[in-house]
């Protein structure tokens, strides 16, 4: 199978990888800066630069640490909890 | 026009045929060829009134045929072809009835144009569907099952007192716009009903209960039909409503916060249901032409990539027999097709570019931030956050990575699975990178572009960090073998109490007197005969025994009455449609 050996491929050169990712998200940043550049929206989500960007770093890191918080407090039972 | 084929026709009468039908080939043939019969249907159909005649001094309207109940036949006869080809290899004839009879009734839901039309397509969507889980045939979803019906009936219920106080109000059942200033109890209680299947929180507990233990294949049809067809009556009756604003931003959130947390595959998608249902609430509520094209852009979409992945899961579970997180892992190796179907979906419902999410989702959260509604956009936002990190990266990494070697091994599913996947992929990038193919079908007139830089841009930093966070933060999403518990806490619990009442109170009360009559009523039996005779007849037999007897016994009486009432329910309501139906087509 081809798919599998691109697969393979890829998790043999994880550090690779990771460089690419990593030059990738740099990109998206600077062109989001500069899609910015001599505009001006209605609203503060549309004129600060990669604000999508600290948006879903915080919203992520939020979503994870308060959801699992809550499980592990009094949502998570169980499996067997209603019998 | 004057001919118009119902389209639920080809499902009820197929559905009758389809256990005469002996030959493996040929049984094949006609499951196939049902949907593929409504599609041509669809295809020819021209907008207009159909099927209208008076009954019980109301008008019955049976086939409203406009572009905004265009567009969910299409969607359904699409998905109905897509579900019987994932389905082929099931053998039970009961499924196959069974599923028919809820596509056409979701169908006859769609274009029914009164609120009784309505009423009974509606009721034989609930009591069809609950096959589809009890066809799994574990004593979890005949329990679950049981408690899905229950539910449904009561928000049959509440339509159903909405619908007669409506129809008390005004004079007629004609189902129409309602205008937000001329609404009071009945508009509210029909929204209610509408709301229970459109699984609004908090109404919405018994999809997360139901969906994990349908079948297989059942859960693929039933994730695209009961909340869909919910949508659509919302979209016909009640845009413009600001609760449905609110509600629907909070049960996006909601949906994702329960699915960063859950185990089970398949309970994930479920929660992802009631999260993705909620951007279309939400663009009911905000009410724009905008928001509206985005909510039945955003159900078209939605029904394609949500039944890919639960036929994506739905193939795991198949294959390894859990559909449980902590027990999967290492798929790749061996479900490498699988797995890539999957990602399809995965990224359609995230909304990556050149994906059918991108340009449905983002309508709606472009109507909230074009009407200045930027804590919903935001809100939105986090929960698209969310479906990433759960349906995109957790599960796909969870189920098909994370381990060297997979701990149950398993092969692809059978071929007719695959196919279904396959072509529901390339729907969802076809609809990714052609919008037009969707956005044409639009009620209202579209100008929406996703495609403009901003957008793009604002997209893939959302799903891109997501993404990072993810990596970073991957140990501690590991997957737990725990449930967690929901708004169906309360009438599970609640049904407990009731039980126990039943069992400890009741029972013990019996008891108790069953021992009196025994140490002292038999005594007195054997020592004064004749008085006792009476006194036990007339005083403890009638007065005490016999009334926690009765009151069990009222219990017996109910349960078989209720029992009784299901089944005539359905013949009664079939019957009554054959004949509707016949009128429909020889009596216009």
């Amino acid at each position: 199978m081809n798919v599998l050996k691109y697969i393979e491929m890829l998790r043999k050169d994880m550090k690779m990888l990771k460089k690419v990712l990593i030059a990738y998200l740099i990109i998206l940043v600077i062109y989001d800066v500069i899609i910015h550049i001599g505009k001006h929206g209605h609203y503060y989500v549309d004129n600060i630069p990669a604000f999508w960007t600290l948006f879903g770093i915080a919203g992520c890191f939020i979503l994870i640490k308060v959801a699992k918080g809550i499980a592990h407090t009094f949502l998570g039972k169980n499996e067997d909890y209603y019998g | 026009m004057d001919k118009w084929l119902h389209p639920a026709i080809f499902y009820f009468i197929g559905s009758l045929l389809l256990p005469f039908i002996r030959n493996e080939k040929a049984k094949k043939v006609f499951i196939l060829l049902i949907p593929i019969l409504s599609i041509i249907d669809v295809a020819f159909m021209q907008v207009g009134v159909y099927g209208k005649f008076s009954f019980l001094n109301t008008t019955l309207i049976f086939g409203r045929v406009d572009k905004l109940s265009l567009i969910f036949a299409w969607v359904f006869v699409i998905m109905a072809f897509l579900g019987a080809l994932y389905a082929l290899h099931v053998k039970e004839d009961g499924h196959h009835v069974a599923g028919s009879f809820y596509i056409g009734s979701s169908l006859g839901a769609v274009f029914a144009g009164d609120y009784f039309t309505l009423f009974i397509f509606w009721e034989i969507m609930a009591f069809s569907s609950v096959f589809l889980v009890w066809y799994r045939k574990e004593q979890r979803s005949i329990d679950a099952g049981y408690r899905y019906l229950l539910v449904h009936v009561f928000g049959g219920l509440l339509f159903f007192t909405g619908m007669m106080l409506y129809y008390y109000k005004t004079g007629n059942l004609l189902f129409e716009r309602i205008l937000p200033i001329n609404a009071g109890l009945p508009e509210y209680l029909i929204l209610a009903g509408f709301c229970l299947n459109a699984a609004v929180i908090p109404l919405h507990a018994w999809l997360p209960d139901a969906y994990p233990e349908a079948t297989v294949e059942g859960a693929v049809l039933m994730c695209a039909f009961t909340t869909k067809t919910a949508v659509y009556v919302l979209l016909r009756g009640f845009p413009g409503f600001e609760i449905l604003a609110i509600f629907g931003t909070a049960m996006t959130v909601y949906g994702v916060f329960y699915a960063v947390i859950e185990n089970d595959m398949r309970r994930v998608l479920a929660y992802h249901i009631v999260s993705q249902v909620g951007y279309m609430v939400a663009g009911i509520g905000i009410g724009t032409e905008l928001a509206l094209n985005g909510a039945c852009s955003h159900a078209f979409a939605h029904i394609l990539y949500k039944a890919l992945l639960f036929m994506g899961t739905g193939a795991v579970l198949y294959m390894t027999g859990t559909a449980k997180l902590s027990k999967l892992g290492g798929l790749y190796k061996y479900m490498p097709l699988t797995m890539i179907f999957y990602i399809v979906g995965a990224v359609s419902i995230s909304g990556f570019p050149l994906f059918s999410g991108f340009v449905s989702k983002s309508m709606i959260v472009a109507a909230a931030h074009h009407e200045g509604r930027i804590t919903l956009m935001l809100l939105m936002n986090l929960a698209g956050i969310g479906t990433f990190l759960s349906v995109g990266l957790k599960v796909t990494y969870f189920a098909f990575f994370s381990k060297e070697e997979a701990p149950i091994k398993a092969k692809e599913p059978p071929k007719n699975m695959l196919w279904a996947m396959g072509l529901t992929s390339a729907l969802c990038f076809i609809i990714g990178v052609y919008p037009q193919s969707l956005y044409q079908l639009l009620p209202y007139h579209n100008e929406y572009n996703p495609f403009t830089p901003p957008h793009v841009s604002e997209m893939l930093q959302i799903l891109s960090f997501t993404g990072l966070i993810f990596f970073l933060l991957v140990k501690k999403l590991a997957p737990e073998d725990k449930m967690n518990l929901d708004v169906d806490y309360f009438y599970r619990k609640g049904a407990r109490i009731f039980m126990w009442i039943d069992e400890k109170v009741i029972s013990v009360v019996d008891a108790f007197w069953g021992e009196l009559y025994r140490t002292f009523g038999l005594k007195l039996l054997f020592k004064n005969a004749d008085i006792s005779y009476g006194f036990d007849r007339i005083a403890i037999d009638g007065v005490v025994d016999g009334s926690a007897k009765g009151v069990r016994g009222l219990g017996g009486l109910a349960k078989f009455l209720q029992g009784g009432r299901i089944q005539s329910y359905i013949g009664l309501s079939i019957l009554i449609l054959i004949l509707i139906m016949g009128f429909v087509i020889y009596g216009k």
